[in-house]
């Protein structure tokens, strides 16, 4: 069994009521969700409540996976990344300011990314590396950290509308790249 | 997590497929959001270019995020919130057997009225208290409770008000999102103590205490039945 088909048999199991295999999918998953509520809040205090309720969420709704098409740990990672930045938003968390290094144009990949390409080349990764490395920042921001257009508009000191054009044509660049 | 690309056949507008990847991202408006929402009712393609950009950004969160093990308070937590319930109904099912345990108490609550034993409620030291706001059903009430998390025990305190005529007053918790789990029957005297076990301590802090009136013996069912007339969260005292 693929670890994939692992978590799939598991939240299956769970969707049931087996709490064996709650347990499980704790055990499995726990500190790759933790981690993501970690890197969009920043506080191990916050961060647990928030794991938490997303396990809670889990044993409740486990029986609504199959229907939404997601593969099971996107599932997982998507409700636990949304139910982080949520909860940033809520506290109002000021954003944590972008080195004007990170904003330079350079066409070389920056060294989140290198690191990910010498590993495993994967497509949204490879799509990543061909955006302008500023621009893959942005994205990146927006999708670890969850900040929104204003947060990255503070980061950075430029105008919200010029942040919000940027991040719109890569949006549209990674579209067109992933779908080749 | 799947390499598969963005459906071929996926909306063919771009402000489409941006918004798409911008609602996966969060970055809408309140109203912009309510809007697609409404879109993605009725479009199948604009779903999919959904669940196709949370699956691409979930491989990046899959090779870029550390995992870091939460503390195991979490799980014990867990444990408490979800699985509860259950150990609720084991003890509603061997309650008959608790009658003995009513006589017992009868006899207590004979010896302490009597003047043999006085109770030692020195001996609860609260860190967590609750005032128990009275509802529009429970006017008049006056309740206090004090938890002593060292010893594992909470202490109500009715001060005014008593359960309607051949009713009796449930101690509930409420943490956080959960079914409310009960915690036991309030005494006919001014003070009731209850001991608590260590899931149920462990979420006290900011958990809802309420009191609810139920029939004799409490709720048949394991939750709450009756109106509830009083409730406060536990904050450090």
């Amino acid at each position: 069994m693929t670890p994939q088909e692992e978590v799939e048999n598991l939240i299956a199991r769970v969707a049931m009521g087996d709490r064996a295999a709650f347990n499980r999918m704790y055990e499995r998953t726990s500190a790759k969700l933790f981690g993501v509520c970690l890197r969009v809040l920043n506080d191990r205090v916050e961060a647990e409540e928030v794991l938490q309720d997303v396990f809670v969420t889990v044993w409740n709704k486990a029986d609504s996976y199959k229907v939404n098409g997601y593969s099971p740990m996107t599932w997982l990672i998507t409700i636990t990344r949304n139910r982080a930045v949520d909860r940033r938003r809520a506290m109002k968390l000021p954003p944590v300011p972008i080195e004007t290094a990170d904003l330079m144009p350079d066409s070389k990949p920056g060294p989140e990314a290198s690191a990910v390409a010498a590993s495993e080349a994967r497509q949204i990764t490879a799509c990543l590396d061909e955006l302008p490395r500023a621009r893959a920042h942005l994205v990146r921001r927006a999708y670890l950290e969850g900040d929104s257009y204003a947060d990255l508009a503070q980061a950075t000191g430029i105008n919200l509308n010029t942040i919000r054009t940027w991040l719109r044509r890569s949006l549209m660049a990674l579209r067109e790249c992933l779908s080749r | 997590m799947s390499d598969q690309t963005l459906p071929p056949d996926g909306p063919d507008d771009d402000e489409d497929r941006v918004l798409a990847a911008e609602y996966a991202l969060g970055l809408l408006t309140d109203k912009e959001r309510a809007l697609f929402e409404a879109q993605l009712e009725t479009d199948a393609g604009l779903r999919a270019e959904v669940v196709a950009w949370d699956e691409h950004f979930a491989t990046v969160i899959m090779d870029e995020v550390e995992e870091v093990a939460p503390s195991p308070q979490v799980t014990k937590r867990l444990q408490a919130i979800l699985f509860k319930r259950e150990k609720q109904s084991f003890w509603q099912h061997i309650w008959p057997y608790g009658l003995g345990g009513l006589a017992a108490a009868l006899v207590l609550w004979l010896a302490i009225n009597t003047g043999i034993i006085t109770p030692d409620e020195q001996a609860l030291r609260s860190d967590l208290v609750a005032e128990l706001a009275p509802t529009a059903d429970g006017e008049g009430l006056v309740i206090r409770a004090n938890v002593d998390t060292e010893r594992g025990a909470v202490q109500v305190v009715l001060s005014a008000g008593t359960p309607p005529e051949g009713r009796v007053f449930e101690l509930w918790l409420i943490a956080g999102d959960s079914a409310p789990v009960s915690l036991g029957l309030l005494d006919e005297s001014e003070s009731t103590i209850i001991d608590l076990p260590p899931d149920v301590l462990a979420v006290l802090p900011g958990a809802l205490l309420a009191i609810s009136d139920e029939p004799p013996g409490g709720s048949p069912t394991g939750a709450p039945t009756g109106a509830v007339r009083a409730a406060g969260s536990l904050s450090s005292s």
